[in-house]
């Protein structure tokens, strides 16, 4: 596997507008993708893993957004750049999958125009070469009589065929880089794993670099090469995905780990994690966001400016409070619980 | 035991392409038999009307003749003549001539203005959108009614260009901000956000992606305000403050109304006049209802 950076995020901070003031819903995010490897990001809802996505592809209102810090791609920083620069990269060094297939085609286009949008930006082909490229495409991804398929509408296609549509687009023009916002929470499971399948085959024949953003601990197990767990705005944990699975050091993913239904044992209930995610305004902005979700650590035990520290090789997690970490039995969290 | 053998002859299936633009028309046309119905008398009158004004003299019809006052239909003049005994069949023609031509130009001028705007309004958002919207309502707030009359009562040699662009001054903004709106919750949409990850441009974005999917509210809106712009000119010239009695419209004609004696017993001075207005605006909303369903794939019949 080749470890040449294709994807370099340094001190990423994305900062929304509410009112007057600025709340950063990425916070210090620094990641690095490189070609050929599939990183997830998971979290729960809210936790900024689109946030994040959408601040690489440059997709904010650029009126009620700040991004701060450095994407560097493949040697350039995206950050400063500006909409008719960046949308060079779009497309074509940077594809995008997205979440509902149900929105993310126009339905008033045919599919083979909509696979050929990317092509005509980008590439110089003529009509009939964009044609038989679009047909090969929808070949590719899976889909039975491409020819006629290129001429349907959205609607005439159901969600697993619309989600192939959208990964045929992202991949026309070949990029090195592709993001996948929840690109199966849209699907039902059988569909699912196709999907899946299907992400994964692109990526091994055209070598593309993914960022899989998902909550999906199972898809994460079954596609990813490396997981940045997200909490709160920042990242908590990033490992390769058998360290992690193995191995979770932070509370946050141990708790995460420890919600899972299992097969080995049966429970009664499934464990929860106390409290909820702060909204962006109440963020705690200093010591362990995660604090307040583990009122039985002791507060010694978090950092003042928790920091991403290796703890062994590839192994990176933020805050000293897993050292000190452990589940608490049931009546102890109980007298803890947060009213 | 063996399975009997499975004919495995490939079948040559017909790849039947999906009906296009005016194919889907047609079809929902051909089974709205009203539709069909009115858009063929529509394009008779219409073209029945520019051909044969073509060959009017307009001069020559409004030319009084005081020989000739409030003669009933007859050989002569088939629609009788009104007070200044001009041919009301001649006025009638001319008239409604006038009067679409106004209404289409009036249509055309207002959508373009209101269209570009609202969707720039709309797909831009921010302080464009501020600037825009602020503008509609300043031009909401003033009395349309009032500054017509004014503006028709001070400009010399008042004539139809002049209406029209009174009129496009002041029509666009409901247009502007129905498409706003629909715009607004258009740009939101994945596909959208899509087509920028594919690296299109926003111009790009705004002529292929958005406004086609705007087509139907725009085409329905476009066809009710033909309709709407004829009544619009209709009622001003009934009123006094459209066109110069010179210029016959299907508005002048009905305002001959206004005097009782013609009302109750010259009916043919006003009726041809005021049949030939709900005809045609009929015909037109019957014809938009079609295009409507057409440019919408649930809503179609066909």
């Amino acid at each position: 596997m080749s470890q040449k950076p294709l994807l370099q995020i340094n001190h990423l901070k994305t900062s929304f507008r509410i009112g007057d003031e600025y709340y950063a819903a990425v916070d210090d995010v620094s990641l690095t993708v490189n070609e050929n490897e599939v990183v997830a990001i998971v979290g729960e809802s809210g936790c900024g893993k689109s946030a994040l996505a959408l601040s690489i592809m440059k997709l904010h209102q650029p009126e009620n957004t700040k991004i701060e810090g450095e994407i560097i791609f493949n040697g350039t920083n995206l950050v400063p750049l500006t909409i008719e620069e960046m949308n060079k990269f779009r497309g074509k060094e940077i594809g995008m999958v997205f979440q509902d297939p149900m929105t993310a085609l126009n339905p008033l286009m045919r599919v083979g125009q909509q696979i050929e949008e990317g092509m005509k930006n980008h590439l110089k082909l003529s009509k009939e070469e964009m044609k038989k490229r679009a047909i090969d495409l929808l070949d590719k991804v899976g889909i039975p009589n491409p020819e006629r398929t290129y001429y349907r509408y959205p609607h005439e296609l159901s969600g697993g065929m619309r989600q192939r549509v959208v990964i045929a687009i992202a991949i026309a023009c070949e990029p090195k880089l592709l993001i996948a916002d929840e690109p199966t929470t849209a699907l039902d499971v059988t569909i699912q794993a196709q999907i899946l399948d299907l992400l994964k085959d692109m990526q091994k024949e055209m070598q593309t670099g993914i960022i899989l953003i998902t909550h999906d601990l199972g898809v994460v197990a079954e596609m990813a090469d490396k997981v940045a767990v997200m909490y709160a705005g920042e990242i908590v944990e990033f490992a390769d995905v058998e360290t992690l699975f193995t191995n979770p050091l932070h509370p946050y993913t141990r708790s995460l780990f420890n919600s899972l239904p299992s097969a080995e044992h049966v429970q009664d209930r499934l464990h929860v994690i106390q409290g909820m995610v702060p909204s962006l305004k109440n963020l705690p902005r200093k010591g362990c966001r995660f604090a307040d979700r583990i009122p039985w650590v002791d507060r010694s035990a978090h950092e003042e400016n928790p920091e991403m520290r290796e703890v062994e090789k590839g192994h990176w997690v933020r805050c000293t409070c897993w050292q000190h970490f452990d589940f608490p039995d049931e009546a102890e969290v109980k007298s803890y619980a947060i009213t | 035991m063996s399975l009997p053998q499975l004919k495995t002859e490939k079948v040559e299936i017909e790849q039947e392409q999906p009906p296009t633009g005016f194919r889907v028309i047609w079809r929902e046309l051909v089974k709205d038999k009203l539709a069909l119905f009115s858009l063929i008398l529509l394009l008779a009158l219409v073209i029945f009307i520019y051909t044969y004004s073509f060959f009017l003299d307009q001069e020559e019809i409004t030319k009084i003749n005081l020989l000739n006052i409030f003669s009933p239909p007859n050989a002569e003049n088939w629609l009788g003549t009104d007070y200044g005994g001009r041919d009301v069949f001649g006025q009638l023609i001319i008239g409604a001539r006038n009067s679409l031509t106004i209404g289409i130009l009036i249509t055309l001028s207002t959508s373009l203005i209101g269209i570009t705007l609202g969707i720039i309004a709309g797909y831009f958002g921010g302080w464009v959108d501020y600037v825009i919207m602020r503008f509609v309502d300043f031009i909401l707030v003033l009395p349309t009614l009032m500054i017509v009359i004014v503006f028709v009562s001070l400009v010399p040699n008042y004539n139809v260009f002049h209406f029209i662009f009174i009129m496009s001054l002041f029509y666009w903004t409901g247009k502007a901000r129905l498409i706003r709106s629909k715009t607004l919750a258009e740009r939101e949409l994945d596909y959208v956000a899509a087509s920028k990850t594919l690296g299109t441009p926003d111009w790009k974005i705004i002529l292929f992606q958005v406004l086609p999917n705007l087509s139907s509210i725009i085409i329905v809106n476009m066809t009710l305000n033909l309709a709407g712009n004829i009544g619009i000119e209709t009622g001003l010239s009934y009123l006094g403050f459209g066109l110069p009695e010179s210029v016959p419209s299907l508005g002048t004609l009905i305002s001959y109304s206004t005097n009782p004696d013609v009302m109750q017993n010259k009916w043919w001075v006003w009726l041809p006049a005021a049949l030939l207005i709900l005809v045609l605006m009929l015909c037109i909303n019957f014809v938009g209802q079609a295009l409507k369903r057409a440019a919408d794939a649930r809503q179609r019949l066909g």
